[in-house]
């Protein structure tokens, strides 16, 4: 029944990420894609419930538990977003993205058994890390998603092809680029250090590859966070931080595990 | 008729063509007295906007005309780096329907726009000025603007025209979320540049300041938009706060370039910058686009902004088109009929010289201030029968050739005259 409703909620945003397209020019079709995500969203959220009433339940700090609820979580935060940022665009971009890493982290929980799926502490530590990390990650990937238009709007613009993408205002991207990285960074940064701490209580190396690499993610996202902070800079800098940031820190969650899994 | 058209415009050469090509209003009627001097050609007149440079003329060896216009608008107008593919040539009716589209501002970079209308009025004053437009030219003119002004009545293409105004806010509406509170900096002076200022301003645009050469101008300017001015000292200080910069200076070499550019945006953190260069020559170096956060939009990129629009106003645009064609119609009629001219202003000479010598005759003849009715009667018999009596004595001795049929029916069609099928 949990995969069932997962692999639902990933088509509906996959739907949603075509419907999106679809706005461009037929502008109807935005206000669907907005309900194919809330819906999509609805059906995650039993998906989590399902997972966790499931014997023996898995828990959310498993890689593939994780992983969806970073997916939802890129969701919720869009949805809650479009009321403050003329961003609807960016929908296709959501929509596909949290569509198929919910189908990866389905089709891993169809094939990891719940011992393999990942560790299962329960302790506070734990959840906190899971919790803030995923929040921040998910943030960090929608301020990613507005660097990226960012980059692609200016590159429209200088050669004079717009609006071909119909990606909202440079300004507004940048608006929302440093909404989410204001909030994800903190999160992140809250993550890293519970997971350290919970690391700590189990005894074990805090030195992993996943935890290095999370380190240099986070400090890729020192450049963005002090040229906004501290220089109070606007467009393209902060725009390939917030890009090359995610990237690496991609690469810690998802990059070392298939690495690690491949070998 | 015999009219031919050489030109470039924005839909042949890019603006670093054009911006050589440009005939300020005061050198007009100078060139065009020099073009009908001397040459082959009859009457001529030159128009110059931003956007074209075209000479019209009017010539009995079109064929030698059109080379001779060549020569001078790449060579006496410009500098010679116009190619032959950056130059139209048109001759009769293309010519004439060339003309009323672009009074009627339909080859427009901005489709509907008034002032192209102003600058062909210009033209055509300049022409008469300089005494190189007749008849011809003449009355080319007055139906290109009488079609212009049907266009702008009759159809919605004046109404709501593709604007640089409502250019200027999509493109401002790509790098900002919303114009409220932005500031518009207005280098110089000119109608599309206040067109498009006016547009930002509707759109929000809070701030406005002006820089002009001359202060006066630009206060004058500053007023009218609720802005400020100042002299072009300040222009560093100005470029740092602005969001939209819009450029309409009359420069001979570009005002901007990178090295003016490059301090104002290392203080603006990031903040885009929209530049619209709506001069010609240009204002801004093409090379400060690649300035990073610098948008910069030539008239040459804005046409491409337009050309969009322009498909989008189809029924418009035909109905428009159709105006054109009647008055086109109109005009090749009234060419048709020129060679007629001497002939019929002769025959209404005669008739007149005739009637006012026979209204002489029948005043000396009246007795009292007022002639009696039987001498009105005898007088209109007379006039009557010496207009008919050489026509009359023609047909007679004509109709004894083989002619003789075809002038009694010429006859009854001049005169309206209906016979019945007895009498014939």
């Amino acid at each position: 029944m949990t995969h069932l409703t997962y692999e639902l909620a990933a088509l509906l945003y996959l739907a949603a990420g075509t419907l999106g397209a679809l706005a461009r020019t037929r502008p109807r079709a935005a206000g669907g894609m907005v309900g194919l995500l809330a819906l999509g969203a609805g059906l995650h959220a039993v998906g989590f419930i399902g997972l966790h009433r499931q014997t023996p339940p898995v828990s959310l700090e498993s890689f593939p538990a994780a992983l969806s609820l970073i997916a939802w979580l890129i969701v919720v935060a869009y949805l809650l977003c479009l009321r403050m940022f003329p961003i609807r665009s960016v929908g296709v971009w959501v929509g596909a993205a949290a569509g198929l890493v919910t189908l990866a982290a389905d089709a891993a929980l169809r094939w990891l058994s719940p011992a393999a799926a990942g560790p299962h502490s329960g302790g506070t530590w734990s959840h906190a890390h899971v919790l803030l990390s995923a929040g921040g990650f998910s943030l960090l990937a929608l301020a990613s998603l507005a660097g990226l238009a960012y980059l692609a709007k200016e590159r429209q613009l200088k050669h004079k092809r717009w609006p071909r993408l119909g990606l909202p205002s440079l300004e507004g991207l940048d608006r929302f680029e440093h909404l989410s990285l204001s909030l994800g960074f903190p999160l992140l940064t809250l993550g890293v250090i519970s997971g350290f701490v919970w690391g700590a209580d189990r005894g074990v190396s805090p030195w992993t590859g996943h935890s290095l690499w999370l380190l240099g993610a986070w400090a890729v996202y020192l450049l963005p966070v002090g040229l906004r902070v501290v220089r109070r800079q606007h467009g393209h800098l902060p725009a390939r931080g917030v890009v090359l940031g995610f990237a690496l820190l991609a690469f810690s969650y998802v990059g070392i595990r298939l690495l690690g899994a491949v070998a | 008729m015999n009219v031919v058209l050489v030109g470039l415009s924005h839909h042949t050469a890019p603006v670093a063509i054009r911006e050589r090509y440009v005939v300020t209003e005061s050198a007009l009627s100078g060139l065009n007295e020099k073009l009908v001097r001397g040459s082959d050609i009859d009457e001529a007149a030159l128009i110059s906007t931003c956007n074209r440079t075209e000479v019209l003329a009017v010539s009995r060896s079109p064929e030698r005309a059109l080379e001779h216009l060549l020569d001078f608008l790449r060579y006496e107008l410009g500098d010679g780096s116009a190619s032959v593919a950056h130059v139209y040539e048109l001759r009769d009716a293309d010519a004439v329907a060339h003309l009323l589209r672009v009074a009627a501002s339909l080859d427009s970079m901005v489709l509907g726009e008034a002032q192209i209308l102003g600058q062909v009025k210009a033209a055509y004053r300049a022409g008469v000025q300089g005494r190189s437009v007749g008849p011809i030219l003449n009355r080319l003119f007055q139906s290109a603007f009488r079609a212009a002004k049907r266009v702008r009545s009759e159809t919605g293409l004046g109404a709501s025209p593709v604007s640089l105004a409502s250019i200027g806010v999509q493109l401002a509406c790509e790098l900002f979320e919303s114009l409220a509170g932005k500031k518009v900096l207005l280098l110089g002076s000119g109608a599309m540049a206040e067109s498009a200022l006016r547009g930002l301003q509707e759109a929000g645009a809070e701030s406005v300041a002006v820089l002009s050469r001359t202060p006066e101008s630009a206060l004058r300017l500053a007023r009218r938009f609720a802005g400020r001015s100042a002299g072009l000292d300040a222009l560093d200080e100005e470029l740092s706060a602005a969001a939209v910069v819009l450029c309409s200076l009359q420069v001979e070499r570009p005002l901007l370039g990178r090295a003016q550019l490059e301090g104002p945006m290392r203080r603006r953190q990031g903040r885009p910058l929209l530049i619209v260069d709506l001069g010609v020559p240009r204002n801004v170096e093409p090379s400060v686009n690649t300035l990073k956060d610098v948008y910069l939009y030539d008239l040459d990129d804005l046409e491409r902004v337009a050309e969009r629009g322009r498909a989008q106003r189809g029924a418009a645009l035909e109905a428009a088109l159709a105006i054109l064609a009647s008055e086109r119609d109109r005009f090749e009629a009234w060419c048709a009929q020129l060679p007629l001219v001497p002939t019929i202003r002769k025959l209404v000479q005669y008739a007149n010289e005739l009637a006012r010598s026979e209204a002489r005759r029948a005043a000396s003849g009246a007795t009292g201030s007022e002639a009696s009715p039987e001498v009105l009667e005898r007088m209109a018999e007379r006039i009557v029968a010496k207009l008919l009596h050489q026509p009359l004595r023609r047909l007679r001795a004509e109709s004894e050739l083989a002619g003789g049929l075809y002038y009694a029916d010429a006859a009854r069609r001049l005169f309206g005259l209906e016979l019945e099928d007895d009498e014939e």
